[in-house]
């Protein structure tokens, strides 16, 4: 699990890219309030392993350019309708999830 | 965090910037293919188009890569857009220098066909003598170089039942990945079929013994490339689409420019220095219905259907003339 004093580093390896289309209609849908949960805005592919992110996962991906896990949360809560304990919690799984799959690296 | 996703390009492209060949291989799937090539110019801003849609990596085939003098100049291009470099070959003019040659220029993994532990068995498939040593030996000048490499070997009757001693054979060589390609019914595969391809019942044995190996085998990447594998409850490892992958993830692209669906599907559906490339990702018919596969005849009602939805399309387009057809190696 990802701790405060560590950062987070994307793996040089991956490769990604963000679907401009579906990008596009996730931003009109969260301008009308609408849930975008389920539609992915970015696709990830590493060592064979793929993974489609939705848009608060692909805006988290983003954010692991070396910022600790406080960075990312504090860049994300204005943009995001939610308590600070959720979005950490939430923050903390997703990146563990993808540190568990090779696509970050946590550093000291 | 993670979805479902509607890509609006292609993943990976293979990508056949030659069709000539220093092999007779007995089961070749692009003999008949057009000669014709790209020119030089042309073919570099073809890359420049796929990089700008969004394509990860192009997987270089052919044809034999290797005879194409301006494989490295536009090796060098492709890297220098962003994309991931790959190839296929046979080997035969992969020494020391070419291995070194090929990193500088950008190449992270070259994949080596060799369809036997056996050398005499090899070079007869292939129709070269002394193919298999050259082979053997330039799995080891890539390795020297620092390229990862892996075994393309494609399954038919000379060595369906050779899984272990192809399993070592890889260790031994110091191969990554093993790749079993499963045989296509495609060019000289479809005129050879009798002799060269396996009953549903062969494959089915085949793959438990491969999927077997796969699981017991540790540090060596066993690929196997065939949705039918659903039918044992299997799949690839982090695919994101049930079924084939082509025309969902990745798209064939021929040395005349011909964008196909795979390289085993012979049907045009755009050219990469004619149409957008995006444009044709979207809106080809055939691609469409590769997407949204309908079950016949025995898929109808079958259980395993939402998983392999109907395995391999171009064995059923060739064997049937219908892309929806049951997959020709089914067993079920």
């Amino acid at each position: 699990m990802v701790s405060p004093m560590q950062t987070i580093h994307r793996n040089p390896s991956v490769m990604w890219r963000e679907e401009t289309d579906a990008l596009a209609r996730v931003r009109e849908a969260l301008e009308r309030g609408e849930e975008v949960e389920e539609t992915g805005t970015s696709v990830l592919f590493s060592g064979g392993t793929m993974l489609s992110l939705n848009y608060l996962g692909t805006e988290i991906w983003k954010l692991c350019d070396g910022r600790p896990l406080d960075g990312i949360v504090a860049e994300l809560l204005p943009r995001f309708e939610v308590e600070e304990g959720v979005l950490r919690e939430d923050v903390q799984s997703f990146l563990d999830e993808l540190a568990a799959k090779g696509f970050i690296t946590y550093a000291e | 965090m993670r979805n479902e996703i509607v890509l609006e390009a292609p993943l990976t492209i293979n990508w056949a910037i030659n069709n000539s060949c220093n092999f007779a291989c007995r089961h070749c799937y692009s003999r008949a293919d057009t000669q014709e090539e790209l020119p030089r110019d042309v073919l570099l801003a073809c890359l420049e188009k796929a990089a700008r849609a969004g394509v990860f990596s192009v997987n270089f085939g052919g044809g034999e890569p290797l005879l194409h003098p301006g494989l490295l100049e536009i090796a060098r291009h492709a890297g220098g857009l962003g994309l991931r470099l790959s190839m296929n070959s046979n080997g035969w003019l992969l020494d020391r220098e070419t291995a070194l040659a090929l990193r500088d220029a950008g190449f992270t993994r070259v994949g080596i066909s060799i369809d036997s532990h056996i050398p005499q068995v090899h070079d007869q498939f292939r129709g070269v003598a002394g193919s298999h040593g050259r082979a053997v030996a330039a799995l080891r000048h890539l390795a020297e170089a620092g390229i990862a490499t892996s075994i393309s070997t494609v399954i038919c009757r000379i060595n369906h039942t050779a899984i272990d001693d192809l399993v070592a054979f890889a260790r031994q060589q110091g191969a990554g990945q093993l790749n079993f390609h499963n045989f296509k019914c495609s060019g000289l595969g479809l005129s050879r079929r009798d002799e060269l391809d396996l009953s549903p019942e062969e494959w089915r044995e085949f793959y438990r013994g491969a999927l077997a190996a796969r699981e017991r085998e540790k540090g060596l990447d066993i690929s196997l490339d065939d949705p039918i594998i659903a039918l044992l409850g299997a799949r690839d490892a982090g695919s994101l689409v049930k079924g084939s992958v082509c025309g969902k993830l990745s798209l064939n692209i021929k040395a005349n420019g011909d964008i196909t669906p795979c390289g085993f599907i012979p049907v045009v559906i755009g050219n990469i220095a004619r149409d957008d490339l995006k444009q044709v990702w979207r809106d080809s018919p055939i691609l469409e219905k590769m997407r949204n596969k309908q079950p016949t005849g025995k898929c109808s009602g079958c259980s395993k259907y939402e998983d392999c939805l109907g395995g391999c399309s171009a064995r059923a387009l060739a064997l049937t003339g219908d892309l929806n057809s049951p997959d020709p190696h089914c067993w079920a």
